[in-house]
């Protein structure tokens, strides 16, 4: 079944390409594309008029939770896949930090098949970095790699052992195995519930202090560049971090980094009288810090843009602040947020869709994430600029907890291809 | 009884904390509050004007005098009181806060008075109850009824409010009576200097209206009105928040040769409970300057105020 996109404003951030033009599909992959008015392809079966609207390729998620296995109420691959593929998420990769963990080869193909069997999303495990997350015995992370783990964290837990993250790296820099830390130490962090500062001193909140991302950046990016492993820094909030990555990277470590979509809209004010659903790890952080990470994007210094999805239900959200649990449900606006801060210009096009398209392509060596012959064809069809109100009841996450909620958003994505197949339709 | 100014109105459905209140609010509570004073004083029972409304007192952590001044307060005013001590009861079986607060907002009780050891516990409850709801310390964020009895105290004893130089020492970031008190005092005109370890010092604290943030006591006391000490949790310890109570008493204990380098009549103040020797010594608690007996008179005062106000006009 071939498929032409016709009048489409092409945006390809691998190349920088972003003019008018048109796709021609068969067999699942782009066979071509061609920019200037008036293109159209000879063999097509069934021809899409876009009208002008925006066609980029689909989102690639490097960091997704859901609740499956055992915690399904709060989300499965299935409601996930829906949610992502509404926001324009065609490939995500989901957390290992469910019940039990995702720490053994037979668990990495049970989220594989279920990927396989009840999403449209193209569904990518990625493996627990420790047995259990506990941080203290490492996994069959060459055994699971194999089994199709993409890449391999202890998620919200960062191994809290320096001699542990040493061992694990240097065992996985000799498989190829990519690494994912959220830079954290934990000591310092300690109970902290939102971003140290005067907000919190006024509010009676602990904070977690900025250091402690620091710290652990400092720790994480020092064992890369001595153990040759490959590291995603995972959700910085803040400059510095981005400094301690660069002087690594000056010193030849392979280091990426990472910023939750969120980080790039919220600050901590937001949490305003308590708000649980501001209530993320790391925390919302200054507006300072939230405009150097506009700029860090801007600059190309971030690899790439995540949900960071976490989605949690009423009974672990409706409690006093210090109680509730950390996280978002972020699938549905990665999309909607950064094109907001387009649309306020913050960004241009093509830098929003830098880090989710073809930045974690490259991470992962993903041949998806771009409009190019033989590349697959995952591909969303947006209106840049259309405004819209989120509500939360009208997620498609099983979990509503988003911090969007009652927030105007400007940028919705119409119509979602994977591998040429429309998967979602608005 | 009266209110003072005929053409104001107290317009809050809850009491939350003070910040949100305006100086005119404060003032109509203390004035209220006074009345309310005088008449204990004089033997008078006042007008049973919440007869037939009933108060809970929902207490998530221990107390005994906040607790005790809530129910006599409401008591004297003739509401039907009934204390609910939570903290051994059905929130143990995983029952949570909002749970709690729905059950009991279903029985249909004119205040709930909540105290909770997280910050915005009462703001969660005043969300989901359609009752007054009335803050009695959460977690480390505020204690306003606190910050109310301390301003009548200290207007009873000094005439004034506005004007005053105030010294709080102690534990100021874990202090919800800090940020209360801080905040209500700035607001009536006074100025208030903190005082106490770096590490008990918290950022931001010009936000609450405070004039200045130190660690030294001794630079802090001259020219004090008021001298207001605040009770040392001495689990602090544990923490590496502070060495030892015999060093943090060198520093920041309230002895005599202090209190001196304060106005010869400063007022002392503590919002109890106290620990003698560790941030006052004990003759100056209870020295002829302490005020800190009355502090807990006119606690009682100020709550007929609140729920005079908050649960006496419904319906």
């Amino acid at each position: 079944m071939s498929l032409q996109i016709l009048n489409a404003r092409l945006l390809d951030p691998a190349t920088g390409s972003d003019a008018i033009g048109g796709v021609f599909i068969d067999k699942g992959v782009i066979k071509e594309f061609r920019t200037g008015t008036g293109v159209s392809f000879k063999d097509a079966k069934e021809t899409i008029d876009a009208g002008g609207l925006c066609l980029a390729p689909g989102l690639i998620d490097l960091r997704a939770k859901t609740g499956e296995p055992g915690e399904e109420h709060k989300e499965t691959l299935a409601t996930a896949s829906r949610a992502a593929l509404s926001g324009g998420i065609t490939s995500l990769v989901v957390m290992p930090d469910t019940r039990p963990v995702i720490d053994d080869v037979a668990l990495v193909q049970f989220i594989a098949e279920r990927g396989r069997e009840t999403a449209f999303a193209r569904v990518y495990p990625a493996g627990g970095l420790t047995v259990g997350l506990a941080g203290e015995a490492m996994s069959e992370i060459g055994l699971m790699a194999e089994a199709g783990a993409v890449l391999f964290t202890n998620g919200d837990w960062p191994v809290a052992s320096a001699q542990v993250m040493k061992r694990v790296m240097t065992y996985a820099a000799s498989r190829g195995a990519i690494v994912m830390s959220r830079p954290d130490d934990h000591t310092l962090a300690g109970s902290g519930v939102m971003n140290a500062g005067e907000f919190a001193a006024r509010h009676g909140l602990s904070g977690i202090p900025i250091e402690a991302e620091w710290l652990g950046a400092a720790r994480d990016v020092v064992l890369a560049e001595q153990t040759g492993c490959t590291l995603i820094l995972d959700q910085v909030t803040s400059q510095r971090t981005l400094d301690i990555v660069d002087v690594a990277r000056g010193r030849g470590a392979k280091v990426f980094t990472t910023v939750a979509a969120h980080s790039l809209f919220f600050n901590e004010l937001d949490v305003g009288d308590y708000l649980t659903y501001c209530k993320v790890n790391p925390p919302f952080r200054s507006e300072k810090a939230r405009k150097t990470l506009i700029r860090a994007l801007q600059e190309g210094a971030i690899d790439a843009v995540v949900s960071a999805h976490d989605p949690q239900p009423p009974e672990e959200k409706r409690l006093p602040f210090g109680e509730a649990s950390f996280g978002a449900a972020g699938l549905e606006t990665v999309l909607p947020c950064l094109l907001t801060l387009v649309a306020e210009g913050e960004l241009s096009l093509l830098e929003a869709l830098a880090p989710v398209t073809i930045g974690p392509a490259s991470i992962l060596g993903l041949p998806q994430g771009r409009i190019a012959k033989g590349a697959p064809a995952d591909l969303i069809l947006f209106d840049a600029g259309k405004p819209w109100l989120c509500d939360r009841d009208h997620l498609l996450s099983r979990s509503k907890n988003s911090p969007f909620d009652g927030r105007r958003l400007q940028g919705r994505v119409l119509r979602t291809f994977v591998g040429g197949k429309t998967v979602f339709e608005r | 009884m009266a209110a003072a100014h005929a053409d104001y109105t107290f317009r809050h459905d809850h009491l939350l904390g003070i910040e949100g209140l305006h100086p005119l609010d404060i003032k109509h509570v203390l004035d209220l509050s006074d009345t309310y004073a005088d008449a204990t004083r004089a033997g008078r029972r006042p007008d049973p004007i919440l007869t037939g409304k009933t108060v809970v007192n929902l207490f998530f952590e221990n107390s005994t005098r906040t607790l005790s001044s809530f129910e006599i307060a409401a008591r004297r005013l003739g509401a039907d009181v009934i204390s609910m001590p939570v903290a051994q009861s059905s929130v143990k079986k995983g029952e949570t806060l909002i749970d709690t607060a729905m059950t009991l907002n279903a029985m249909k009780p004119d205040a709930l008075v909540i105290r909770h050891s997280a910050s915005g516990g009462a703001k969660l409850l005043s969300r989901k109850v359609d009752c007054a709801v009335i803050n009695a310390g959460d977690g480390t964020h505020e204690h306003p009824t606190q910050a109310l009895l301390d301003l009548l105290t200290i207007r009873r004893t000094k005439g004034r409010i506005e004007g005053l130089k105030v010294v709080i020492c102690g534990d100021i970031a874990h202090s919800r009576v800090a940020r209360s008190t801080t905040m209500a005092l700035h607001l009536m005109g006074a100025r208030v200097h903190l005082c106490g370890p770096r590490t008990l010092i918290p950022p931001g604290t010009d936000t609450w209206g405070a004039e200045s943030a130190g660690t030294d006591f001794d630079r802090a006391l001259p020219g004090a009105d008021v001298v207001m000490m605040l009770r040392l949790q001495l689990e602090r310890m544990n923490g590496s928040l502070l060495p030892s109570q015999r060093e943090y008493f060198r520093y920041f204990g309230l002895t005599a040769d202090r209190l001196a380098l304060a106005k010869d009549n400063a007022i002392v103040m503590h919002p109890g409970p106290m620990n003698r020797g560790v941030e006052i010594e004990s003759s100056i608690a209870d020295g002829e300057r302490s005020v800190i007996t009355q502090q807990v008179e006119m606690g009682v005062a100020v709550r007929e105020a609140v729920l005079h106000l908050l649960a006496g006009g419904r319906a």
